[in-house]
Order: C-alpha cells, then structure tokens, then sequence
C-alpha cells in the first residue's frame, strides 16, 4: 500500500517533469504555427522537420554546435588534467604552507562569479584573446571545486600504493599517470559530467567574451535566434533539441560511472 | 649479492623529537636482519631509510659500499613489501608484478618468464589473471612477495608482512618466507613486533626501544645472554619474570626480595661479581622455563597458586611474588590445584641481575 503510494507519486513527478521535454520534442517537429495553436497540442498531428533543415543550412547551427563542442571537450579536458594534478598533490604531497594555500583557495569559493566576470573580462582582452576558444579555456582550467573533490578522494588512496610505485621504479609522472588517474576514474568521470554540462549550457560568459558571431556557442546563439525569431517557436524547439542532445549522450554514455563516482564519494567522504 | 651499511642514522620528524637515534649495523650479503621492539620504536622509519621513501636527518646509509642518501628509492635496488600489501587495485595480478619490469623497460618475454617464475615459486600461478580484490589476505601477500622478487632486487625489505594474516596463515608464511630466503640467497631486511617471528626467521636481530638499538645479536644470545631488562623481557614467551630485591650477606651472599617472598643463595660466579652490590637494590629474572616442579633445586619459592593456563603441551602456573604476577612454564602433567601451597623449584645458574637503575645486565 505505501510502497505503490511511493510508485504513484514518483511516476506522477516523472511525467510532470518530462512534460515540457517532451513537448519541446514534438513541438520542433510540427509544421510552423502549429504548436501556438488552442487547446494546445502534445503529439504532432502531421510531422515536418523543416526546422532542423533551417538550423542547418540558412542558420547555419553547424558552425554554433562545432564551437560548443570544441569549448566543452577543451575545458573538459583542461580542468580534468590540471584540478586532478593539483588535487593529488595537495592530498598527498608534502609541502611547505600546503594547508595554508588550501584554505586560502577554499576562501575564494565564497566570492560570487559574476564579482570577477569583469576584471577577468579585462584581463583577458589585454592579453588580446577576447573571441578565441582560450577566453574560455582560460578561466575553466582549475575550478577550487574540483580540486577538492579529487583532494577528497586521492585522500583514500592509500600512501603505500605510492611509495610501492616509487619502489617499482616509477617517476612522479609515471605514478600520477599509471596510479593515481586509474584510481580516480570515477570521480574524474563524475566531475568531467559536472564539467561538460556546465560548460554547455553555460550563457553568460561566453555571451560576454565571444562577442564576433562566428565564435557564439549554441545558447548564445539560440537566445540570438529567438530575439529574431520571436513567433517561430517551431524553430526554436528545434534549436532547444539541437543543445540538449550531446549533454544528453554524455551523461548517458557516462551514467554508469557517474552514480559510482557519488556512492563512492559518500562511503569514503 | 649486497650488504647494507647504516652509520649512526638519525631520524627527527619533528624538532627535538628524535624517532631513530644514531642507528649503526652492518648487515651482511645474504644476511636475514630482522628489527623487533614495540610498535612506535623506529622500525618503520629504519626500514623506510633504507629504502629510500624517508629522508635521513644525521648520518649515512650504504648499499654495497655506495653512499645512498641522496639516492631515489627506485635507483637504489631494492624491493619492498608493505604490511598493507599495497597491490594496484586496477592492475591484475599479472600486471601488479609486471610493473615494475616494464617501467624499467625489459622485453615482453623476459617480463614473462620472471612472472611465471615467481609465480610458480608463491604457487599463484592460477591467479594471474585476478584483480587484487578477488584475492584472500594470503593470496595478496604471495602477490605481494612475487612483486618484490621479479625483479631480482639487491636487498629486500619487508614491513610486518604478515600481521595482517591469521595465525595459522602467519606461521606458514614465516617458514615461506624464511625457504624463499635460503633460495633467493639475497639480503633481507625484515620488520616486525613479534619477538617470535624474530625469533624464528632472523640471522641477527635488532632489539629496538624509543628509536634506540638495544642489542644487536643471534636469536640464542638475545634469549641466552641479553644486554638489558628491556630486551631480557621482550625476547621470550611468557615474558621473563622481574622480581626486585637486594643482595644482602649472611652465610656468603642471598638475595632477598622485597617483601621476602623470594630469597636464594647466589652461586659463586654470582656472588663474586655481585659482591659490590651489597645492600644495593637489584633485580633478578627468572624466565618461567626456568622453574620445575622437581625438587632437584636448591631455590625454590613457596607461593600460592592464582590460576593455570592449560596449553596441552605445556601449563602456565600464575602466581603471586612480592604482591607481583609471575609465571612458571611447565610439564602439563603437574598436578596442582588453584589455592594450593606450591612449592616452585628453579636453577638458580640461570637467574639474570639487572642493575637497578640503568636495567643493565650484571650477570
Ligand atoms: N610521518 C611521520 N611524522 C611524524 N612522526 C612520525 C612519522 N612517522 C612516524 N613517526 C613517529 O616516529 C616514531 C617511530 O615510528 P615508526 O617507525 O612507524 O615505528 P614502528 O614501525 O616501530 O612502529 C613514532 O613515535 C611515530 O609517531
Ligand atoms: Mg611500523
């Protein structure tokens, strides 16, 4: 009796939430002018797929998905490698002012984003790199978060696996290479998700650095369109269906290291 | 194939706080070594010098007559196994002992031929393919051991490899290992607290207490003729029996416990070192194999019994001297029941004196 309680309001919580999903699917395949229609549509009375040829060709989204990919994989993978470095050195490497720097950085957690959205705006058009992928890259290479979350998990790698690496010959890279990341994969896993996501669907900093239209990213370029585009809602679904799909196949693909990545972080803390 | 040379190495982690003082010792090619004292005594921090994972603060370590200070672990030669096994958890077994071979770049079929070497050796052969996870405490220690010796290392060191087993288990790797010694015929260096491990396997034992090396010497000295009440109390099983008192003259030189519970005459080697001890508190020790239930001694204690351990080969008899606990190690046979006046004979060429203040041996 509870337990089909419990059934009934979790599956009326999952329709609830798929709905707007689902109809942002069906509606970026109805003919335009069709989804603005009253009483509105669920399902599509007559499929057309025009939108996403329009995406495509007049639109051209390749050029926005092409950017959005690049800067996701490239912060992925910057921040992996740096905050995975500096997390495994501040858990188990000795030296000087160590807890010192960690708490320092910590502290820095507690500054709001947006405070130093415009001195590093600055800086990086000083540096002349406003509109290249590297004003993204930049400021996504270490993030404080997941430096300490993998500062948290190299904690429960055990200091003799290293010292028996040493022994086996192993230089320091050979040991961060070999050792640590292999055991780290699923934290890793975990925070690249975060990462790629947040990259993603990120809004504001790539509108305020990537000002030429050809460097836009997808969300930027979506919002773009709908300013210009206000009635398509059609065409805008389209484009909604369009940014999802990679996170999407992500966070699938990774899902099963992903929930492993959370059980283990909560048994080891 | 390799002697080690350590001269007056220090250890000091923390300021004043010294973990190993002025350790010397040379120990021999082919040589089993093994360090025992309580746990907090330096061994770990001896051992993790020589391998190179601990910094020297004084002093200096040799391997075959090279200066090794300021040598990395992994161009010193050496092998270690920890007390943790400390086994790659994503490698299989395989790869775990490979390791270390193909980060030193050997060829594909010498990297095999050492694997199914050692492997054949521990008897894991059948385990190749598992990951460190599906294996039983002393499955992993075998792999443990088979990373060490792949690679023919100089000198091996083992940090108390098998208290993590069961004591069955402890017994049967001891003899493994102390077989795989004689057939490796390589140094070893061996860590534990457990007087009987070192008992058993050592060439030579170091006895250390406080970071301080007690007495370096055989098995058989260090229970036959001990430097200190230290290491007189700590090699044995049942620990040796202190009892203190003093040396008083009355028809030629007698030892008389404190409360008198305990007196005897000293013999005369005894009495002829111990005869400026006159009137100066002393302690003796008595090991409990040292008493007999026959009367065919001279000394003898007349106590009550408090209670008896039952080994089956053997009987612990528990009783009081001076207000204090010793014990007597006996045939299973006697037959004493708890309460009883007992009447406990022991040769008294076998009683040790320890100065009272430093705990020197006397005689
Ligand atoms: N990394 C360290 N930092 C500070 N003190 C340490 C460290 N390692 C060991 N010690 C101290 O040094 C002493 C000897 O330790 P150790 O060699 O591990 O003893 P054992 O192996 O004989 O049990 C102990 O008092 C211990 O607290
Ligand atoms: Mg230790």
């Amino acid at each position: 009796m509870k337990k089909s309680l419990v059934i009934f309001i979790a599956v009326f919580v999952g329709v609830i939430t798929f709905l707007p999903f689902l109809w942002m699917i069906s509606a970026s395949v109805m003919p335009s002018g069709a989804a603005n229609t009253f009483p509105p549509r669920i399902f599509p009375n007559k499929f057309d797929f025009s939108h996403y040829t329009t995406l495509f060709t007049r639109l051209n989204l390749t050029k926005y998905l092409l950017n959005s990919m690049i800067i996701s994989f490239g912060v992925t993978l910057f921040s992996l490698l740096l905050n995975s470095m500096a997390g495994y050195a501040f858990a188990k490497f000795r030296f000087a002012k160590k807890k010192g720097l960690f708490k320092f950085l910590l502290s820095s957690l507690i500054i709001p984003a947006q405070v130093t959205m415009l001195p590093l705006f600055l800086i990086l058009k000083n540096l002349g790199l406003i509109n290249t992928y590297w004003a993204i890259f930049i400021p996504g290479m270490a993030s404080i978060f997941g430096i300490f979350l993998i500062r948290q998990y190299a904690f429960s790698i055990p200091d003799s696996l290293i010292e028996a690496a040493k022994m086996d010959g192993a230089t320091e890279m050979q040991i961060y290479l070999r050792v640590i990341l292999p055991l780290c994969k699923p934290i890793l896993v975990t925070l690249g998700l975060f990462t790629f996501m947040g990259t993603w669907n990120d809004f504001l900093w790539p509108l305020i650095v990537m000002t030429d239209a050809n460097m836009y990213t997808m969300p930027v370029a979506l919002a773009n369109l709908m300013s210009e585009h206000v009635q398509d809602t059609e065409l805008m679904m389209a484009g909604s269906v369009i940014t999802i799909i990679p996170v999407l196949v992500v966070f699938l693909a990774l899902q099963k290291y992903y929930i492993k990545g959370i059980m283990m972080g909560s048994v080891k803390g | 194939m390799a002697e080690v040379k350590l001269v007056d190495v220090s250890k000091i982690y923390e300021e004043k706080n010294k973990a190993v003082s002025s350790f010397s010792l040379e120990i021999k090619d082919k040589e089993f070594v093994v360090l025992v004292g309580p746990s907090g005594c330096g061994k770990s921090t001896t051992l993790r010098m020589i391998a190179g994972l601990e910094d020297i603060s004084e002093g200096e370590i040799f391997i075959d007559g090279r200066k090794v200070n300021n040598v990395p672990p992994k161009d010193r030669d050496i092998a270690m196994v920890f007390q943790n096994y400390a086994l790659y958890p994503h490698m299989s077994v395989y790869e775990n002992m490979a390791f270390g071979l193909k980060l030193r770049k050997f060829s594909k079929s010498e990297i095999n031929e050492r694997v199914s070497y050692a492997a054949k050796i521990l008897d894991i052969e059948y385990l190749l393919e598992r990951k460190p996870k599906q294996l039983s405490g002393g499955q992993r220690q075998r792999v443990a051991v088979g990373r060490a010796i792949v690679r023919k290392p100089k000198v091996f060191l083992f940090d108390e490899p098998l208290s993590n087993l069961d004591a069955k288990l402890r017994v049967q790797m001891r003899s493994e290992i102390a077989r795989l010694h004689k057939r490796l015929q390589t140094t070893i260096v061996y860590v534990t607290h457990d007087q009987v491990e070192a008992m058993t396997m050592g060439d030579r034992i170091v006895v250390m207490k406080e970071g301080i090396v007690q007495q370096v010497d055989t098995p058989l000295n260090l229970y036959n003729h001990p430097k200190n009440k230290f290491v007189a109390g700590f090699i044995g099983s049942p620990a040796m029996n202190f009892v203190e008192g003093k040396i008083v003259s009355e028809d030629g030189l007698k030892f008389v416990s404190s409360q008198g519970t305990l007196t005897f005459q000293l013999n005369p080697k005894q009495s002829e070192i111990l005869s400026s001890y006159r009137d100066k508190k002393i302690t003796v020790g008595i090991r409990p194999e040292s008493f007999s239930a026959e009367t065919k001694y001279e000394s003898s204690v007349k106590t009550k019994l408090e209670f008896e351990e039952q080994m089956g080969n053997e009987v612990y008899l528990h009783f009081n001297v001076d207000g204090k606990s010793c014990i007597a190690r006996m045939h299973p046979d006697v037959q004493y029941k708890i309460g009883d006046e007992i009447n406990v004979g022991f040769n008294n060429f076998a009683v040790l004196f320890f100065d009272n203040a430093a705990g020197e041996r006397i005689c």
